[in-house]
């Protein structure tokens, strides 16, 4: 008898975790959704929302652009000496360049540039918010009428996509410069080869790939810290209640017992 | 995001979560002026490097060069990718446009030639697609005669395969043919195994009582035999040295044959020099008889012309007996009257 009460507390609470999954990943499309009709909406860039958004955009990009582009150049220089040596070593230096081109532009530096991002601005965004949301100040301003979503989340999400893609592109070319100069020297007469490996390198699927990949991944590092201010508190207080459910279950399973 | 519900206090290098919704608001409109001003910046920057790398990635790609278009035919397309190179001399000077499917069951490779680097291309060009154990595929061009005319657009060209992968297989059915060969060499009852039993018998013979012999000659008797030979012909070269002792001295002895022979050699050179002083005397009169010889032919010249005076002197007694008869009168006939020459 305890043990079916048991097994139906933990269906029940497995039910409902996976509604909670739901809801919070639906609530996520959904405020992505509404993210996007509001960047899209002339009607998002009065005065007073560009002046939040210029700030945002400004304080959120152009602090980390410099650090983050002499990291990068960095991790270029490296990684590019490391694998011109390898590939000198076992014969194989015509494939060289490609290979760094291939790790660094399209793999390592898209990741790299949003995660930077989420560090730097995305999640402070979100702790903000959270703050914002705990102390009231979100439910007062939907008392005088004004949209959270429109005056705070939005301006945040687009600074964080905006420092995204401007982080991976900069980061791309100072990337491409740098492995052009480590392969080189500074001379001028290996461009035209290194033009024509680039573009073999980025075909039209491949060039698809990665802008979808960039914008796919500044938008969920923005988006997520957002929907998790905006809807983690309520599931903060789903899942305490779960937890004292659960908790309680096993007490009446131990003292059937 | 329990913690940040739970702490929410801000980080400690920012600034106050809330303070820049509130300083938004509270800025001044200076301040929001030039905020707008620096995020434009941004945005400028932003957008001039995104639209340089899409200009540059067109670039490329080839997208602003003006291009010919050259359609290689090919038993097989495997390898051949859309973007790779068309290589001259090692220089690219074409990309891989599109791969497809001819009627005919053969692969088109459809390549846009640089209309800057088709001159290289001439109508007795060839080009090669070569598959490499390591490494891609490569379409290469060679052109011998660059005399002749240029490529024209649209040229369709038969590709030769070089396929080092393909030969792989071959090798290995022909180094397992070899091995297989060796393999029935080495074996039991095999032309190695023979060999060396042969070898193995030879090599008991040579160490048999016969030795080398016995091995030459195929069996003992005739190794005996031979040794018999042997020890007669030592016996008939003993002889030989004997006689050959006698023949010496009746040759080359005091009274021998040689200097019998030498005296006869000296007697023969007195008589040669006889010989040579008679014919110097004949000499001599054949000279002579040249002279005799000569002193005639001069005498029967001479001849000739008292021949000719006399026949000039009958000729004029002819012309004066004739005379005479002419006017001899007292002939009574002519007949009679004729006068006769002695």
């Amino acid at each position: 008898m305890a043990s079916r009460g048991y097994a139906q507390s933990r269906l029940t609470q497995t039910g409902r975790a996976a509604q909670l999954w739901v809801i919070e990943w639906w609530r996520l499309v959904h405020l992505g959704a509404i993210i996007l009709v509001l960047t899209l909406s002339p009607s998002s860039y009065s005065p007073q929302s560009r002046a939040i958004l210029a700030r945002h955009i400004y304080v959120n990009t152009a602090p980390i652009l410099l650090w983050f582009t002499v990291l990068c150049a960095l991790v270029t220089v490296v990684l590019t000496r490391i694998v011109l040596v390898t590939a000198l070593s076992y014969g194989l230096s015509q494939y060289a360049l490609q290979v760094v081109i291939r790790v660094l532009v399209l793999e390592l530096i898209p990741l790299t540039a949003a995660l930077f991002v989420a560090l730097r601005c995305t999640i402070p965004d979100g702790a903000e918010l959270t703050a914002m949301q705990a102390s009231g100040e979100l439910d007062e301003m939907r008392r005088q009428g004004i949209e959270p979503v429109r005056r705070e989340v939005l301006p945040r999400v687009v600074a964080g996509m905006f420092s995204g893609i401007t982080l991976a592109a900069l980061s791309c070319v100072v990337a491409l410069v740098v492995a052009y100069v480590a392969t080189y020297g500074f001379a001028l007469s290996g461009l035209a080869a290194y033009t024509r490996l680039f573009g073999q390198v980025f075909s039209p699927a491949v060039t698809l790939i990665f802008v979808l990949k960039t914008l796919f991944f500044c938008l969920a590092v923005s988006l997520i810290p957002m929907a998790s201010a905006l809807y983690g508190m309520v599931r903060g207080q789903r899942a305490h209640q779960c937890r004292d459910a659960w908790a309680g279950a096993h007490v009446r399973g131990d003292s059937a017992d | 995001m329990s913690s940040s519900h739970d702490n929410p206090t801000p980080p400690p290098d920012r600034p106050d979560p809330l303070q820049p919704a509130r300083e938004a608001r509270q800025s001044s409109p200076a301040e929001i002026a030039s905020l707008e001003f620096k995020a434009r910046l941004l945005l400028l920057f932003m957008l001039l490097l995104v639209c340089g790398s899409a200009l540059y990635v067109m670039y490329a790609r080839g997208a602003f060069e003006s291009t010919q278009r050259l359609v290689l035919i090919a038993d097989d397309s495997d390898g051949v990718v859309v973007g790779m190179d068309l290589t001259f001399s090692g220089f690219p000077i074409g990309r891989v446009n599109r791969v497809e499917l001819a009627p005919d069951g053969k692969a088109r490779i459809l390549v846009d030639v640089a209309a800057k680097d088709a001159h290289w291309l001439r109508t007795s060009s060839v080009f090669t697609l070569v598959r490499g154990l390591v490494g891609g595929t490569a379409i290469r061009a060679y052109t011998g005669l660059l005399n002749d005319p240029p490529l024209p657009e649209g040229a369709e060209r038969t590709v030769l395969l070089g396929d080092a992968a393909a030969e792989v297989p071959k090798v290995i059915a022909a180094a397992k043919d070899l091995i297989e060969n060796l393999n029935t060499l080495t074996g039991e009852g095999g032309s190695v195994g023979a060999s060396l039993a042969n070898l193995k018998i030879l090599t008991d013979r040579l160490n048999g009582p016969g030795g080398a012999l016995t091995v030459l000659l195929g069996s003992e008797a005739e190794a005996k035999k031979f040794a018999a030979t042997l020890d007669r012909t030592n016996a008939l070269l003993t002889k030989l040295d004997g006689l050959a002792a006698k023949t010496d001295t009746q040759v080359f002895g005091d009274k021998g044959l040689m200097p019998e022979t030498r005296a006869t050699v000296v007697q023969l050179n007195t008589m040669l020099g006889e010989a040579r002083t008679s014919l110097k005397k004949v000499d001599a009169l054949l000279q002579d008889a040249q002279a005799v010889t000569r002193n005639a032919k001069d005498a029967t010249a001479d001849l000739g012309a008292l021949r000719a005076d006399v026949e000039a002197s009958l000729r004029k007694v002819e012309g004066l007996i004739n005379e005479i008869s002419r006017k001899w009168p007292f002939a009574k006939d002519a007949s009679q009257a004729e006068m006769k020459l002695p």
